[in-house]
């Protein structure tokens, strides 16, 4: 799974890199308009990860290219600029998703999966993780073949612990991700809490391991161990 | 007071002061022109009724006449000749005279000669004087009514319409009012004068509009910079074990100020007029699809959220229609009693959320003022309401707070 970042930003950059390459993502990494639209010519990728504000050109015109080369490479634009209209221009051109700047990593890391499970039809819907499986077409979460039901927010829970798993997950970054960022409610993480309790409690009345570990009153982790 | 009335009252005094004091000045003249007349007509009588007894040594015999009454009346002693006017009946009927007495000697025996003419064709010309006279003001007046009337209201259109024009005028509208020059100099000077200060504030609003733009989006790259890197920094366990707390304080921090700057930005978009209402959205759809986002929430703090729509079409923006239920009904959630409700009702373009309070009246007067916070609240950005109100104003509907049986009641209507 190949992934390009486009950041101009250095530590935004870097922190990408380093987040994406320690899920077993193929990365590259540029930070300009030129180099940018040197690599997509070149190469093929699963997913761009675009900064449209670039200091040397607009990012728009590389998804243009994109577009006029009838390329599917995956597209995620993040944007500093939180513009309804940059947003609908993104999307028209074939972009995939948008983040605003500030996002979570853990964010990003969902948001290309989804794209990447999107762009890959050929029956690989399926997220595993030992005896859970989760069948994002469906939307449905089964362990060891036995199908249990959660609500849409446990659902999105678990995807989100599943594709960041053996990550320590803060709790606002969970909050974020099930709530959205202009949610004030978020800044009271005990339903947080309740969230994770209830899907901690179904998925070991299934007959799952425990894989959900609170780290420090800082947030939680999915990791087998 | 207008300018008009005030300048009208004065006008309308002054005419009528200068009338009356004309119109006396001018009667007293008159009248001592007209005595004088009289006087004269009287001593010419005199001078033929002694040039007649000069010449026959006998007083002239009496012809009455209507116009002039001539009497003698002997007496013991010369007199000096007098003037005066009175009232008589030497006619008959009660008048005023000018009278001459004079005396004169005539067979050796000394008379006293009276003449009196009646005044009454003079006052009959003074009558018709101070009649003219006042009829004139009575023209004058109504002839300054009438021009004022239609002529100066005319003369102070452009003024009016420069006032109606800065009036509508608002620093975030685009449409900057174009003031005319006229053919009169003050209003020409006071339209200059304007469009130069609309170009000043323009200039300057623009600027600071820029300058807020820029700044915000100039944080949010460090902002994000902070969250990244923290990311990265709790995935390395141990020094997440050795300092928890800090960590867990800074991050709570970001999100915070990161929430804060968002909502700053949106509301001085909404502010700037930077979306156009021109959407027609399905208010109870919205509304309907909120309360299901929240039904997890709400249920996992033991709060039933109930509704009661009426299908509503309203001219709106879809995502501020959005940020504006949002806002409340979290409000709604957030700030409930344990085991409480809410209650959303939308019918007749009026949506109402209802909760019970869990800490009694909000500030009637402030809560919907930025960084208002209930008691020593530290939760949220204290701008949601801001941002909610912001966003009714733009539209042009009312967002109104009450306080009824230890319950907060918003409602927003939508007409």
């Amino acid at each position: 799974m190949k992934i390009l970042i486009v950041e101009d930003e250095p530590a935004l950059n870097r922190s990408m890199l380093d987040y994406l390459s320690s899920q077993q993502y193929l990365c590259e990494s540029v930070s300009d308009y030129r180099s940018a639209m040197e690599k997509t010519e070149l190469y093929h990728y699963d997913c761009i990860v675009l900064d449209i504000m670039l200091p040397d050109g607009d990012g728009l015109k590389i998804l243009r290219s994109l577009q006029d080369a009838k390329r599917n490479d995956g597209v995620i634009i993040i944007s500093a600029r939180n513009e309804l209209d940059d947003k609908i221009t993104g999307l028209k051109l074939g972009a995939d998703d948008y983040l605003t700047k500030p996002f979570h990593l853990p964010e990003l890391s969902v948001r290309i999966a989804a794209i990447m499970r999107r762009k890959n039809q050929q029956g690989n819907n399926l997220l595993i993780f030992e005896e859970i499986t989760i069948d994002t077409e469906g939307k449905t979460a089964a362990i060891n073949g036995k199908n249990i039901v959660l609500t849409r927010k446990e659902y999105e829970l678990l995807i989100y612990l599943i594709i960041n798993k053996n990550r320590v997950l803060s709790k606002g970054a969970i909050a974020e991700h099930l709530w959205g960022d202009d949610m004030d409610l978020a800044d009271n993480y005990d339903f947080i809490y309740a969230h994770v309790k209830n899907l901690r409690k179904k998925l070991s009345q299934a007959g799952a391991g425990d894989y959900i570990h609170s780290i420090y009153g800082m947030g939680y982790k999915f990791a087998n161990h | 007071m207008k300018l008009l009335e005030k300048y009208n009252r004065l006008n309308i005094t002054a005419t009528i002061l200068i009338f009356i004091i004309g119109s006396c000045c001018f009667y007293f003249l008159l009248n001592y022109i007209l005595v004088r007349e009289l006087d004269e007509e009287l001593r010419s009588e005199q001078q033929e009724i002694v040039a007649y007894v000069n010449l026959h040594q006998t007083l002239p015999e009496i012809i009455p006449t209507k116009n002039e009454y001539t009497f003698y009346e002997p007496v013991s002693s010369e007199q000096k000749t007098i003037n005066l006017s009175g009232k008589n009946k030497y006619g008959g009927e009660q008048e005023e005279f000018r009278e001459i007495h004079f005396t004169v000697a005539a067979q050796g025996r000394i008379y006293l000669v009276k003449v009196a003419i009646p005044t009454e064709t003079t006052e009959a010309l003074l009558q018709a004087i101070i009649g003219i006279t006042i009829v004139m003001i009575g023209l004058i007046l109504l002839a300054g009514y009438l021009i004022n009337r239609t002529v100066i209201r005319k003369l102070w259109q452009p003024f009016y319409q420069t006032i109606e024009k800065v009036r509508s005028y608002h620093v975030t509208d685009p449409n900057i009012p174009a003031l005319e020059k006229g053919d009169i100099e003050e209003f020409t000077l006071l339209n200059q004068s304007i469009n130069d200060m609309i170009a000043r504030v323009q200039h300057d609003y623009t600027a600071l509009k820029n300058f807020t733009g820029q700044a915000a989006h100039e944080m949010q790259t460090p902002i994000a910079v902070i969250r990244l890197k923290l990311d990265m920094l709790i995935q390395n366990e141990d020094l997440l074990q050795k300092n928890a707390t800090a960590i867990t304080d800074i991050e709570k921090s970001v999100q915070r100020i990161s929430r804060l700057h968002q909502s700053l930005l949106l509301l001085t978009k909404v502010e700037n007029k930077q979306f156009l209402m021109n959407e027609q959205v399905e208010m109870d759809k919205i509304v309907i699809e909120k309360c299901a986002e929240y039904s997890d929430l709400a249920e996992s703090m033991g709060i039933a959220i109930m509704t009661t729509l009426t299908p509503t079409t309203i001219q709106f923006h879809a995502h501020l229609a959005d940020i504006l239920i949002n806002n409340i009904i979290s409000n709604a959630i957030k700030y409930n009693k344990p085991g409480g409700a809410v209650n959303v009702i939308l019918h007749n373009n009026t949506l109402s959320i209802i909760n019970p309070s869990n800490t009694g009246s909000l500030d009637l007067e402030k809560v919907f003022k930025p960084f208002y916070r209930n008691g020593n609240s530290q939760e949220g950005t204290g701008l949601g309401l801001s941002i909610a109100k912001q966003i009714c104003e733009t539209a042009g509907y009312s967002i109104r707070y009450e306080y009824s049986n230890a319950r907060h009641v918003f409602s927003i209507t939508f007409s």
